[in-house]
């Protein structure tokens, strides 16, 4: 198995986050509030409950260098959090949007991050010495619908995002003040802030979950029809590489290294995807094995009910119908996030957790998988 | 399934509650996928609506002759008038349907999607089940009926 623990901390988790050093966890348990947990003599233990949105919370990152969380939330604001001793202080930052925020990612320096919206914009954020604020910078006019997912490039100029329209964007994000200019090599130096640098358009209905690969040189986002979409050199001439899955679509994606990617979605269990060495991609397997249990006829708790409400002589008849897909894995639904568990600077990920509708937080390694990590 | 709807309110509500959505201005049909229809004939036939947020499964029920109509139309308006205990259930149909379910991102939350499925699925087979039966019960009791009428002419 390289489910290596299963901690049920709620009923549904929308997203989490880790921080540095992986000894703490952040996470939203579907409501207004962020629980930060600690293991503390091998059992979590609740820490911090910071609860300052009025409405969901939507997207929660932890800064690695920085140690600063920033959440975002149904409300339409974000908050950066900072430690004090023993208590997290919050620093509102009003985003000026008009719908939900969706979700939130520093950028790899985080001196920036980036908000997605369901006001068909995203915001750039960043810090004013000046004003002791936080300022927010809106790209508007450019996506057609809800932005869904963003991911920085790891230059922290480029931005990636993916919308409901079912599109998948590159833009600028360079700040005068905040990026220097020409550092990044002479291509991206052209760029202007809010410029769009590209645009795949190769799902025909929503796209979901957008990552860089480490070096930046692939893009991976996943369409709701259950593809998969890899593209090289996004940049200058883009190459894809579309992949048809088997099974349910994906939510999000985690590329572990140059040339291997997990993906997550409603199918609760991690797909593994892997380059060969000409560059093309495809399915390798499951992550999860998945134990069948023998099916023992037993009817769903909805399906009980009917039957009460049918009266008696239902019940017996109920076992007549296999309950779908008895699930042996790690995850009992759909799966919603994935966060790596980086360790320093190391550039292959061999850890990551994975949370979602079922309020289980997964940690899972890849180092006993031989195969996967050569 | 997220609720990420750009509506004016910033509450999200299910996205296929075409009558509500309508009042609250929204107009983001890219939101909305392209419905599927599985029929077996004209009489029998399910479609299932997918939106952003929430899922609309319509059915309609065999419906061979006058009396199982009727029987149909009793039943399943027995089950709507208790929609509430079934959470998935609506009160109307959509039209042209006998009955519809609409699964929100809120029930997807709160209960396994597998466990969901098996319920709608369930849902389905009982129906004709119970319709059949019903209608094998009303005929035994038309036949009991009779004979004991008639048996005073004999």
């Amino acid at each position: 198995m390289a489910a290596q623990a299963i901690h049920q901390f709620a009923e549904c988790i929308t997203c989490h986050a880790w921080s540095p050093d992986h000894s703490m966890i952040a996470f939203c348990p579907n409501n207004t509030e962020v629980h930060i947990y600690k293991f503390i003599a091998d059992k979590w233990e609740k820490l911090h409950v910071l609860s300052k949105h009025d409405q969901i919370v939507s997207g929660i990152d932890w800064g690695r260098s920085t140690n600063k969380i920033v959440t975002v939330s149904h409300d339409r604001n974000s908050y950066v959090w900072t430690q004090e001793g023993q208590d997290w202080v919050p620093t509102l930052v009003i985003l000026k949007l008009n719908r939900a925020a969706l979700c939130v990612q520093w950028s790899p320096k985080e001196n920036k991050f980036a908000v997605g919206s369901g006001a068909k914009s995203v915001c750039i954020c960043y810090y004013e010495q000046e004003n002791n604020w936080w300022i927010s910078k809106i790209i508007r006019k450019k996506h057609e619908s809800t932005v869904t997912s963003i991911a920085w490039h790891p230059n922290n100029i480029h931005l990636a995002t993916t919308s409901t329209d079912g599109k998948c964007r590159v833009f600028s994000t360079i700040i005068k003040g905040v990026d220097t200019r020409g550092s990044q090599g002479s291509a991206s130096a052209d760029w202007k802030f809010g410029e769009q640098i590209a645009q795949l358009d190769l799902s025909t209905t929503w796209a979901f979950g957008v990552r860089w690969s480490p070096s930046g040189k692939t893009l991976a986002y996943a369409g709701h029809s259950s593809m998969i979409y890899f593209v090289e050199d996004v940049e200058a001439s883009p190459a894809a590489q579309n992949l048809a899955l088997r099974d349910l679509p994906l939510r999000d994606i985690l590329f572990v290294s140059e040339r291997m990617a997990i993906g997550v979605g409603f199918d609760c269990n991690p797909l593994i995807f892997a380059a060969d060495e000409t560059g093309l991609w495809s399915f390798v397997r499951y992550l999860d094995e998945r134990k069948v249990t023998p099916s023992a006829s037993k009817a769903s708790q909805l399906s009980e009910a009917l039957g009460k409400l049918y009266g008696q002589s239902r019940q017996g008849s109920s076992d007549t119908v296999e309950p779908s897909k008895p699930r042996g894995g790690a995850h009992e639904n759909c799966i919603t996030c994935i966060v790596p568990l980086r360790k320093g600077s190391e550039t292959i990920i061999k850890r990551f957790s994975t949370s979602g509708l079922d309020g289980k937080i997964v940690v899972w390694d890849l180092e006993n998988h031989v195969a996967i990590t050569k | 399934m997220v609720s990420s709807s750009p509506s004016p309110s910033s509450r999200s509500r299910p996205f296929l509650n075409t009558a509500v959505a309508a009042d609250f201005g929204w107009t983001s049909p890219e939101l909305l996928l392209n419905p599927v229809l599985i029929c077996r004939n004209e009489a029998e036939k399910c479609l299932v609506e997918t939106s952003i947020n929430s899922i609309r499964i319509s059915l309609k029920v065999k419906q061979a002759d006058e009396l199982e109509n009727i029987l149909a139309k009793k039943f399943l308006r027995f089950l709507s008038m208790r929609a509430e205990a079934f959470q998935v259930l609506r009160r109307k149909p959509v039209q042209g349907y006998d009955i519809s379910f609409l699964i929100t991102n809120y029930h997807c939350e709160d209960m396994h999607k597998h466990k969901l499925i098996d319920f709608i699925v369930q849902f389905m087979e009982d129906i004709d089940k119970e319709i059949s039966e019903l209608k094998l019960s009303v005929n035994t009791r038309g036949r009991l009926v009779a004979t004991e009428f008639l048996k005073q002419f004999i």
